[in-house]
C-alpha cells in the first residue's frame, strides 16, 4: 500500500490515512493541547505526503509517521507560550468533562513512551497488537509500555483522588 | 491483576481501564469519512487533509460522497517567502490575495507561496509571472506566463489547472514542478502522483519520476522518465516536435531499442504519435512488455481507437483510465458529469 501511495495512487493514500490517522492523533495528543491536535495531525500527514517518496522501506512507514507526529507536536509545544495547558484544553472543547481533562493531564506527566502508548490504548481505542502494528514498535515493547504506564497512571490518579 | 484486558481487551475485565476508556473515548480521532470545508474559515484552520483524503477515498472507493467547497470567485492568500513579490505591482503584505485576473510577479530575489483554497499550495520561484484565471466551484485555474512553480495538490483529480503558453497542466495527483521559458516552451516534472498535459486534444499523462516538455503550437511531448538517456530523450523530442520523416523514423528505432519495461508509459503515448508506418513497431515493442488485452488489436490501435488505448493503458498497471477520462470538463461539477 505504501508503494502504491508513493506512486500516487490516491486510493492507497486514502487507505493509509484511514489506517494511521488514529495513531497520529494519539501521538500528537500525547504532547500537544487538545484543541491544536486536529490541525497538527493534518500537518503531519501533509508533511509525510510531501516526503513519502523518500521512504525506502515501506515496512517502516508506521514508525516513520509516528516520528514525524512526535517531532511536529513537540516543535509546536516548544513554539507555544507556556500557558496553563488545562485551561487551553478546556477551551478546546472538553470543558464539560473535567475528569477527562485531569486524566489527560495525568497521562501527559508520564514518560514519553508510556504516554503515547496509553493515549493510543485509552483514547484511540487500539489494542496492544494494533498499537504495535501502527507504530512499528515490537509487541513486547508495547506491552511493557502499557503495563508500566498504566501502573504509573493508577498511582497518579490514586493520589489525585485521595 | 492480569494485564490481558489492557493488552487486547481479553477477560478478565479490568474495570479501571474500562472506565478510563469510557471517559476518554470522546477525545478520539473522529471518523474521517465526510468532507466538511466551511465556507468562511481561514484556510489554515480547515481540516483540509482529512477532507482531501476522505474525498479521495469517497470518490475512488465509495462512488462519491459529497465534495463541498467554498463557492465561486475566491481570491487566494499569498505569502511572501523571500524578497519582494508583487501583485499588480504592489508588494505582497500579510493580507495580500491573488484575485481573478490579477498577476503575481517575482524578481530574481523574490519567492512566494499561494494557498490554493485549502486544496493545495503553489510555491513560486524567482523571475516568475503567474496569474489567477478562475476560481469557482472548488476548481482553480492559474496561468503561468514564465518562470517556475511547484504545486502540491491534495484535492481529487481535475480540480487544479495551470495554463501555459503551450499547454494546460491538469493536476491528476499530488506534486509537480512546472517551468515556462521566455519563448513559451515548458517542462513539467512530476514528483508525486500524475499530471495531465493537454493542448487542442493532444494529451500526455505524466507519472511520478517523469518529465514532459511542451512547445508552442505543438503542445505536450511524450512523457519520459528522468533516468532515460539523453539520446532517448532527444529522439522523443524529434518524434514530438519535428524533423524530417526519415529522422523521425530513425528516432523511433532508437526509442524502441532503448525502451525498458518501465518505459511502457512512453511507448503507450507513442502508439498515437508516430507515423502510421511506425505504429506496428511500437505496438510490438509495447506488447513485448505488456501484452494487449483480449480485443485490443493492432488494427484498432493503428486506427487510434480510444477504447482500445484505454484498455491497454489499464493493463499497464499504472492505474485505471477512468480517472483521466473525466478531467476534460474542468468547470463542470461531478453531478453534471454524471459521476455522482
Amino acid at each position: 500500500m505504501v508503494r502504491r501511495a508513493q506512486a500516487g495512487d490516491r486510493e492507497a493514500l486514502a487507505a493509509l490515512y484511514r489506517r494511521f490517522a488514529g495513531m497520529v492523533h494519539g501521538v500528537v495528543l500525547a504532547h500537544a493541547r487538545y484543541h491544536d491536535v486536529d490541525d497538527l495531525a493534518q500537518e503531519v500527514f501533509l508533511h509525510a505526503m510531501e516526503r513519502l517518496g523518500s521512504l525506502r522501506d515501506p515496512a517502516a512507514f508506521g514508525g516513520w509517521l509516528a516520528a514525524i507526529a512526535r517531532t511536529r507536536a513537540l516543535d509546536h509545544v516548544r513554539r507555544t507560550p507556556a500557558t496553563e495547558p488545562l485551561a487551553d484544553d478546556v477551551q478546546g472543547g472538553i470543558a464539560d468533562d473535567s475528569e477527562a481533562v485531569w486524566i489527560l493531564a495525568a497521562i501527559r506527566e508520564l514518560p514519553v513512551a508510556y504516554r503515547e502508548t496509553l493515549m493510543l490504548r485509552l483514547v484511540e481505542g487500539m489494542t496492544g497488537p494494533e498499537i504495535a502494528a501502527r507504530t512499528g514498535l515490537t509487541p513486547a515493547s508495547v506491552r511493557v509500555n502499557l503495563c508500566r504506564g498504566m501502573s504509573q497512571l493508577r498511582a497518579r490518579l490514586g493520589r489525585r483522588t485521595s | 491483576m492480569s494485564d490481558d484486558y489492557l493488552w487486547d481487551r481479553r477477560d478478565p475485565h479490568d474495570p479501571e481501564v474500562a472506565r478510563l476508556e469510557s471517559v476518554l473515548r470522546h477525545l478520539r480521532m473522529p471518523e474521517p469519512h465526510i468532507l466538511v470545508l466551511p465556507a468562511q474559515a481561514p484556510p489554515r484552520r480547515l481540516p483540509f487533509l482529512i477532507a482531501a483524503l476522505a474525498t479521495a477515498a469517497s470518490v475512488a472507493l465509495l462512488g462519491g460522497l459529497v465534495w463541498t467547497h467554498r463557492s465561486g470567485g475566491v481570491a487566494l492568500p499569498i505569502t511572501s517567502v523571500a524578497g519582494t513579490p508583487r501583485v499588480s505591482s504592489v508588494a505582497v503584505s500579510e493580507s495580500t490575495t491573488l484575485g481573478v485576473g490579477r498577476w503575481l510577479e517575482t524578481d530574481a530575489q523574490a519567492r512566494a507561496s499561494i494557498d490554493v483554497g485549502g486544496i493545495g499550495r503553489v510555491e513560486v520561484d524567482p523571475d516568475t509571472r503567474i496569474g489567477l484565471v478562475g476560481s469557482r466551484d472548488g476548481n482553480y485555474r492559474l496561468r503561468l506566463d514564465r518562470g517556475t512553480m511547484h504545486a502540491l495538490i491534495w484535492a481529487p483529480p481535475g480540480r487544479f489547472f495551470v495554463d501555459t503558453p503551450s499547454s494546460t497542466a491538469v493536476d491528476l495527483g499530488c506534486a509537480y514542478t512546472l517551468t515556462v521559458n521566455d519563448d513559451g516552451t515548458g517542462l513539467v516534472r512530476v514528483t508525486s502522483g500524475w499530471v495531465g498535459f493537454e493542448w487542442r486534444g493532444r494529451e500526455s499523462f505524466i507519472p511520478a519520476g517523469a518529465v514532459c516538455p511542451t512547445r508552442r503550437q505543438l503542445g505536450p511531448g511524450t512523457p519520459r522518465y528522468d533516468d532515460t538517456s539523453s539520446a532517448f530523450q532527444a529522439a522523443l523530442d524529434a518524434i514530438d516536435f519535428g524533423g524530417a520523416p526519415a529522422t523521425r523514423s530513425s528516432a523511433v528505432a532508437l526509442v524502441l531499442a532503448e525502451a525498458r519495461e518501465r518505459d511502457v508509459v512512453t511507448l503507450w503515448h507513442l502508439l498515437t504519435r508516430v507515423a502510421p508506418a511506425d505504429r506496428g513497431r511500437v505496438f510490438d515493442r509495447l506488447a513485448a512488455f505488456v501484452p494487449p488485452p483480449a480485443g485490443v488489436t493492432r488494427q484498432g490501435i493503428a486506427a487510434g481507437r480510444r477504447e482500445m488505448l484505454d484498455e491497454w493503458w489499464d493493463a499497464l498497471g499504472l492505474g485505471t483510465a477512468s480517472w483521466w477520462r473525466t478531467w476534460k470538463q474542468p468547470w463542470r461539477t461531478d453531478k453534471e458529469r454524471g459521476t455522482q
